[in-house]
């Protein structure tokens, strides 16, 4: 079915809209620019800020677009000197109790009010009211989130957001005229598992991130496009990172990143607060049972205890790897004669999951292990079988074992020191695809470039299986 | 000399006129008793025909406002909702219905209810009139103990049954959809207008809102008829209305008249003149957000619709609020600027914050730290909130500013100039 389409006359040109839509979403998608703070795409419009003014021929009044309906061959102006003082005189408006702070202030550089203010160059105001309405700073809302009132524009994004697509209603607006103000309900904190998208909602200095506050000014990031790690679902985010001076290329959050199809403009805060494992506790260094020994003889023992050993191999892998990295393992099973498996079992968790954005399935790529065809049960193993285990939560109960791990084990759960431990990338400095649990297909860019980087699985698999140690393998007989 | 009429304030002067017994005695719910024996189509038509227009301040025609909840909605319930939040200063006539005569009000509404085929009804009263509205309920228990209220009123196969809702004091929710916001136990924020006409919504059920003083008038229309009511008032604007006289008249009160009586000679029959034989310097019309009006002006107004438009201003609720040459017009306007900064409900911005900062300004003239340029600035201010909001609250104070500050500029300038010297 096609877009249904009008021809409306848009700054003297004429431009195909689709009718069903409002005036304002099919503007923006047309690359208008038109300041809005309460319209907010996946919150649709509220009619409250009152900036998205637009001229309309045959009206006496300027109308807000987010709430004009679209009728063949009107006329619009956006430009001009009425349509723009109409909006300079109510971006003031916002500002007499703004306390203009942008230099201290944790949004400046992502912050709309900033751009308008920029935009409609409002260097001398008539602002004079001298003393501003005093509210509160730094109110911890709960679930990470951070309130300074002062700033706010009452866009009421965020209350919307708990109204009407968490439905769990924490927030509302208090007081009255200019001495509104957002607030908790009485005797409750935020307390859904999607809190922190208001950040992402606000659109200024209001709401602000107690994790990511005042950790790095955002001009100074880098953001690759990722996809969560979380659990099956898959959500799109961007990864916000930096190489400050002094410092190494560093993950400062995870944003969600628009995907109809998957998560909409939302991710939930586990996901979002799941960056902090990727650059944490990492395994760094190579270890014989519990002994650090150097990379090189960490090699030489690697390439060693593949040749010369006579058991059985079994190969289990986390099902978090990229299907690349999957398929090079299925290859590396194959030349080694082992069996490879990936044991789901492991990553099932019930109470993580929800009717929305969350999956019991905590393994990202879960269903590209499925589709490579590896066996997802956990099969039997005794000492006589060699393991080698690439990050498998589960992975660590025999002995006789070879360990590739992106993080340090954690040595409190009694688990047996490997005969060989190796470390590999984490996903963050690595790429490939994943493939969610409805069956779609993402890429993943490599986000972090260290300065001391770590093998990739495919860079390790490579020390063992060039072609001088591939004929080693030839008389192997294949594990049961 | 005016003939006084009394359609909606008959029974007001009789004692004890808010019991039932009173009320019955001089006609109540005479029009109910065989109510079923008549069309709900021909109650509509009747006060489509009498041409009666909402008392509440915006004067629509109330038929085609009842017209709007003609249609089936998917067999969804209708409601119908009175309006008794009144908190417009200078405006206190429904309070009178409901103290005086109550059950007046309640016969309207089984009228109305029955009209628009509806079984629930509301009264949504403010929250500051408590007195009045332990009297509504009274009359309402009243009511339903002599089955008039109820599963079968006065004998007719027909149920009504009538609830009070207080307000918690704001003034915006006597703004119709702020009020439905309210009852459904929201903020009371007002809605954004519907593109094309439809009745209101209560829970996403069809609903009509009237004001009290409308529905009271509905027994009159339905039992005297439509020509009756029109034989009162101008073509245009048919019938009375109970205006309510304050400010600086020998006898303030609510005093009912026809629409189209010279503004001057009601002040003089009914308010007995200007206090202390005084000088008229103002009046406003029609409640605190109708532009104010000069004696000059006061002494060609008429209280209609037309008349009151003619000279920029609006009739409103009716609330004339009248004001001699003691009055400081700075002060004055700051008085009212403190009245709509308080009560602006916070939605839209240009309201919330110019509210705010009109005020500020003023308060700052007042303290003698004004000058010339913020009477420019006032009006800028009064350009921005003028139509560019949800509700019509901004731009009845923007028209309050505009007038005040125009019409008296050379008292702001003197001031400004002086210091506040007189």
């Amino acid at each position: 079915m096609s877009t249904p389409s009008v021809t409306i006359t848009v700054d003297g040109a004429p431009i195909e809209v689709n009718p069903e839509r409002m005036l304002l979403p099919e503007l923006l998608d047309k690359g208008f620019s038109i300041p809005h703070f309460c319209y907010q795409e996946s919150l649709g419009s509220d009619g409250n800020c009152r900036m998205c003014m637009v001229e309309i021929a045959g009206k006496k009044r300027p109308q807000i677009a987010c709430d004009t309906p679209i009728v063949t061959g009107m006329e619009i102006r956006t430009r001009g000197e009425s349509i723009e003082k109409v909006r300079r005189d109510i971006l003031e408006l916002e500002l007499i109790n703004h306390p203009v702070d942008c230099p201290i202030c944790d949004q400046a550089g992502e912050c709309s009010l900033q751009d308008y203010y920029m935009e409609y160059g409002l260097y001398q105001g008539k602002v004079d009211k001298k003393e501003k309405h005093p509210f509160d700073k730094h109110i911890d809302l709960g679930a990470n989130v951070m309130h300074d009132q002062e700033r706010c524009v009452l866009c009421q994004r965020c209350v919307r957001f708990c109204r009407d697509v968490t439905h769990t209603d924490e927030l509302c607006v208090a007081g009255r005229g200019d001495r509104s103000y957002i607030t908790t309900v009485p005797g409750e904190k935020l307390h859904n598992n999607y809190a922190m998208n208001i950040v992402d909602l606000c659109p200024v200095g209001a709401l602000t991130s107690k994790d990511f506050r005042f950790q790095q000014r955002v001009w100074f990031l880098a953001t690759s496009p990722s996809v969560c790690h979380g659990c099956a679902k898959g959500c799109a985010i961007d990864i916000d990172h930096a190489k400050s001076k002094y410092h190494d290329d560093t993950i400062y959050r995870f944003r969600p990143r628009k995907n109809p199809e998957i998560n909409g403009e939302f991710i939930c805060d586990a996901g979002r607060l799941s960056y902090k494992e990727t650059q944490t506790n990492l395994l760094k260094t190579c270890h014989i049972r519990k002994e650090t020994l150097p990379e090189a003889e960490a090699l030489d023992r690697w390439r060693a205890i593949l040749t010369e050993d006579e058991y059985p191999i079994v190969v289990l892998a986390d099902a978090n790897l990229y299907t690349e990295e999957l398929a090079a393992l299925q290859a590396f099973a194959r030349t080694l004669h082992a069996r490879l498996y990936a044991p789901l079992e492991a990553y099932h968790d019930p109470a993580f999951g929800d009717d929305w954005l969350k999956s019991p399935q905590r393994a990202a790529n879960s269903e590209g292990v499925k589709r490579l065809g590896i066996a997802t049960e956990m099969p039997t193993i005794n000492d006589n079988t060699l393991v080698i285990n690439v990050n498998h939560p589960d992975g660590h109960r025999t002995a006789n074992r070879i360990d590739l791990l992106t993080h340090q084990p954690d040595e409190d759960t009694g688990r047996v020191p490997a005969r060989l431990t190796l470390p590999i990338a984490p996903w963050v400095q690595s790429s490939g695809h994943l493939i969610n649990e409805d069956g779609i297909k993402q890429y993943c860019e490599q986000v972090l470039r260290r300065n001391d980087p770590i093998p990739t699985l495919i860079e390790r698999l490579k020390q063992v299986t060039d072609e001088e140690y591939d004929k080693h393998f030839d008389n192997r007989e294949t594990a049961s | 000399m005016i003939e006084d009429i009394r359609i909606i304030s008959r029974r007001f002067d009789l004692p004890q006129s808010h019991t039932l017994a009173v009320a019955r005695q001089h006609g109540a719910y005479q029009s109910v008793k065989t109510l079923t024996e008549r069309t709900p189509e021909s109650i509509i038509a009747a006060v489509e025909a009498s041409g009666l227009r909402g008392k509440g301040g915006g004067g629509a025609p109330t038929g085609a406002k009842w017209r709007l909840m003609e249609g089936d909605f998917d067999g969804r319930p209708k409601y119908v909702v009175v309006n008794a939040d009144e908190s417009e200063p200078g405006t206190f006539k429904d309070g009178h219905i409901l103290s005086k005569d109550p059950h007046l009000l309640i016969e309207g509404i089984l009228l109305t209810c029955y009209a628009l085929g509806a079984h629930d009804a509301y009264i949504y009263i403010r929250g500051e009139y408590y007195e009045r509205q332990q009297i509504l309920q009274h009359a309402i228990d009243e009511a339903y103990a002599a089955g008039i209220l109820g599963q079968s009123i006065m004998g007719n196969d027909y149920r009504v049954d009538l609830t009070v809702h207080r307000g918690a004091g704001a003034y915006i929710c006597g703004e119709k959809s702020a009020l439905l916001e309210s009852m459904e136990g929201k903020r009371g924020h007002p809605r954004l207008k519907p593109h094309q006409k439809e009745p209101e919504w209560y829970f996403g059920n069809p609903t009509l809102v009237n004001n009290v003083e409308t529905i009271a008038t509905v027994p009159f229309i339905v039992t005297e008829g439509a020509e009756a009511y029109r034989q009162y008032g101008t073509e245009r604007s048919p019938g009375t209305l109970l205006f309510a006289l304050s400010g600086h008249v020998n006898r303030p009160g609510v005093y009912e008249a026809p629409f189209g009586t010279p503004l001057m000679e009601y002040i003089e029959h009914y308010g007995g003149g200007i206090r202390n034989g005084g000088t008229l310097k103002a009046v406003i019309p029609g409640g605190a957000s109708t532009s104010v009006l000069t004696a000059d002006e006061a002494a060609q107004a008429r209280l209609d619709y037309e008349s009151m438009q003619g000279l920029g201003s609006a009739l409103g609720t009716g609330g004339i609020i009248v004001m001699d040459e003691s009055v400081n017009m700075v002060e004055a306007l700051k008085n009212l600027m403190a009245f709509y900064h308080d009560e602006s409900c916070g939605q839209c911005t240009p309201c919330r914050e110019g509210t705010g900062w009109v005020d500020a300004i003023l308060a700052r003239i007042l303290a003698r730290e004004g000058s010339r340029d913020d009477l420019k600035k006032l009006l800028d201010i009064s350009e921005t909130m003028n139509g560019k909001t949800v509700c019509v609250f901004a731009p009845a104070a923007s028209s309050v500013i505009d007038a005040m500050v125009q019409k008296f500029e050379t008292e702001f300038l003197r001031y400004l100039d002086t210091g506040g010297a007189a």
